[in-house]
């Protein structure tokens, strides 16, 4: 009776290897798009981040993988860091950008995120994260619940897990891209 | 042109809309209707793509029904619809990949859709090309027509836009919870009820 | 610790926090059709349970070994065919083709071991074994678990362990829901519930309220990282 089974089989077979080659076509045609969209979501943010920059590549320091931002002439105006970890409601990725000496943090965007709509998700919003644009690297940035001081970032009301797990991200981020910088340069 | 074995194209079209809507009267495919229906762009994308997919299906099937077997007709089913499902999944990451972002996995769960296996097992394998291709047309404007439905009132009273643009006053608060999964639950099953009762009503009351 | 603190961290997640029921929404059409005895929704809950782990073990290997980019068999065969050559093999446009064979596999497989050496318990949620093929958890599963394989680096990637558990707690958390699901509507039979809203209707706006309870365990999972750091 199993004999019967795999005899009767072939017809699976057939459309198996007919929708795998008409599968392949389509990746072919349309795999490189797909790609290019894939890395313009990161790329075009990268004038907004480090602001004058005309263009970005890829580039790996110790081990991290960045995004090196260039002048016209090639000159490194800053870098832009992948950064992700987990937020309240799920995962956040995150781009951060900084000067060319990792000194200071120029720009923050969030590339993904999933917090609760009109309280959590407020952290895509230009206002909230200006706040980071300018801070110093050396030390920690802090989140408060009231007006912001130096290296100091208010949290949104009804959101601090939301704010809270940005802010972790950023330090750790930018800690470990300084260390491995720090490596790259010995 | 009456076929000898069920309903025509026709009755086959008009009856996918509303007296065998897949999302209220059959209760089918009930995923993707919670999952993207917090917006009308998502939930119109989706229902593009399942028609693209149920069009496709129901007529492959169709063609190739003489030579289904009994035992391994749903992994061919489900074969042909995955296929298909990787179609219209690389189109939509190649031209449309903000939407593609948004909807995530609930495209390739297209594939397990009870609506395009049962549409494949009680149409397309039994009857013509016409008939299939008329009745896949059918239950995806139903089906269109249910997360319609349910995304315009989750979109409207939760964050008071439709397809993106405001439709009420700035003043009104914006229900979170009806984007959040329990008003996806609630919407589905009060409206489910309100169906029901009209249906009840108008079976009353001799028409 | 730390490897035992993620196993940890994944399991709560997606059994409560994440529940793949009440909050990405998939297995709603068993989760309607089979909750309305306590019996019933075990069986169906063990049988998810079972072939999701399977399927999910079965896409890992394949995933990983072959239709990942740069997947170490599928290299090695296009280096046979043209040495020297630096492309990577993406074969990731089959995936879901082929995790449908996976998934209709995992089903036979899991009905003939338990056909075989557990008599009882297939008398028990035998029948639910050829429901489970269009079952949206597991290939839900099997998609996480191909995002978290595929091109994945660092700590988003899964090793089969990981993925295990993942699949494992995910067909928990299917149980746990139905399993509530089935103990409320045994209750509701005694309940006056209004004709419109009988059987699915009634079924959601329950569903609803559930979801609602299990929105306040989010957070959870932070908040335990950080304990357990």
């Amino acid at each position: 009776m199993r004999l019967q089974y795999i005899k009767e089989a072939w017809l699976v077979l057939v459309l198996g290897v007919f929708f795998g080659g008409a599968l392949a076509g389509v990746h072919y045609q349309l795999g490189d798009r797909i790609s290019r969209n894939k890395l313009a979501d990161t790329l075009s943010q990268v004038p907004m981040l480090v602001s004058g920059s005309a263009d970005s590549e890829p580039a790996q320091v110790g081990g991290m993988l960045v995004y090196r931002a260039m002048d016209e002439a090639g000159q490194t105006l800053g870098w832009v860091l992948p950064a992700g970890g987990p937020g309240f409601a799920d995962r956040l990725e995150l781009l951060i950008g900084l000067d060319a000496r990792a000194e200071k943090i120029t720009g923050l965007y969030v590339l993904d995120q999933k917090e609760t709509p009109g309280l959590g998700n407020r952290i895509v919003e230009q206002i909230w994260r200006g706040q980071f644009k300018g801070t110093q690297t050396d030390r920690a940035i802090k989140l408060v619940k009231t007006a912001p001081g130096e290296n100091q970032v208010q949290a949104i009301t009804g959101a601090t897990i939301s704010s809270q797990s940005v802010t972790d991200i950023v330090n750790r981020s930018v800690r470990d891209f300084r260390a491995a910088m720090d490596e790259a340069n010995k | 042109m009456n076929n000898a074995n069920g309903p025509t194209g026709l009755e086959r079209f008009i009856n996918g809309i509303l007296p065998e809507n897949p999302t209220y009267r059959q209760v089918l495919g009930m995923c993707p209707t919670l999952a993207v229906t917090a917006g009308m762009a998502p939930a119109m994308t989706m229902a593009g793509a399942v028609m693209f997919v149920l069009i496709c299906a129901n007529i492959m099937i169709s063609i190739i029904r003489p030579l289904l077997k009994p035992h391994l007709r749903i992994l061919v089913f489900t074969l042909t619809i995955a296929a298909f499902v990787t179609l219209a999944d690389r189109f939509l990451a190649a031209y449309m990949y903000e939407m593609s972002k948004q909807l995530g996995p609930y495209v390739p769960l297209i594939i397990v859709n009870c609506i395009i296996i049962c549409r494949c097992e009680v149409c397309a394998s039994k009857q013509s090309v016409r008939a299939a291709a008329a009745d896949a047309l059918g239950q995806s404007f139903g089906f269109a027509l249910g997360l319609a439905s349910i995304a315009t009132v989750r979109e409207i009273l939760g964050s008071g836009c439709w397809f993106g643009l405001r439709v009420l006053p700035d003043a009104w608060p914006g229900w979170v919870v009806m984007i959040l999964p329990p008003g996806a639950f609630l919407t589905l099953g009060l409206l489910m009820g309100a169906v029901n009762w009209i249906a009840q009503a108008r079976k009353a009351s001799p028409a | 610790m730390d490897y035992v603190t993620s196993l940890i961290l994944i399991a709560v997640s997606t059994a409560l926090i994440n529940n793949v029921v009440l909050h990405y929404f998939v297995g709603i059409c068993p989760f309607i059709g089979v909750s309305r005895e306590v019996g019933m929704a075990v069986g169906m809950g063990a049988a998810v349970t079972f072939v999701t782990v399977v399927a999910a073990a079965l896409s890992w290997v394949l995933t990983y070994y072959i239709m990942a980019p740069g997947a170490p068999l599928t290299s090695w065969v296009w280096t046979l065919i043209h040495p020297g050559s630096q492309a990577v093999v993406d074969l990731s446009v089959l995936s879901y083709v082929v995790y449908i064979f996976v998934i209709a596999a995992s089903v036979q497989l899991v009905e003939m071991y338990v056909r075989k050496f557990f008599p009882a318990l297939y008398k028990a949620f035998g029948v639910f074994l050829p429901l489970i093929t269009t079952n949206c958890v597991i290939l839900f599963v099997c998609l996480e678990i191909m995002k978290h394989v595929s091109g994945a680096t660092g700590p988003a990637f899964w090793t089969l362990d990981k993925a295990l558990v993942y699949a494992f707690f995910a067909g928990v958390g299917f149980a746990v829901a139905i399993l509530i699901m089935a103990g409320l509507r045994e209750e509701l039979d005694h309940c006056d519930v209004p004709a419109p809203l009988k059987g699915p209707g009634i079924t959601l706006i329950i569903a609803g309220i559930l979801a609602l309870a299990f929105l306040g365990f989010t957070g959870v999972d932070k908040s335990l990282a950080d304990l357990l750091r």
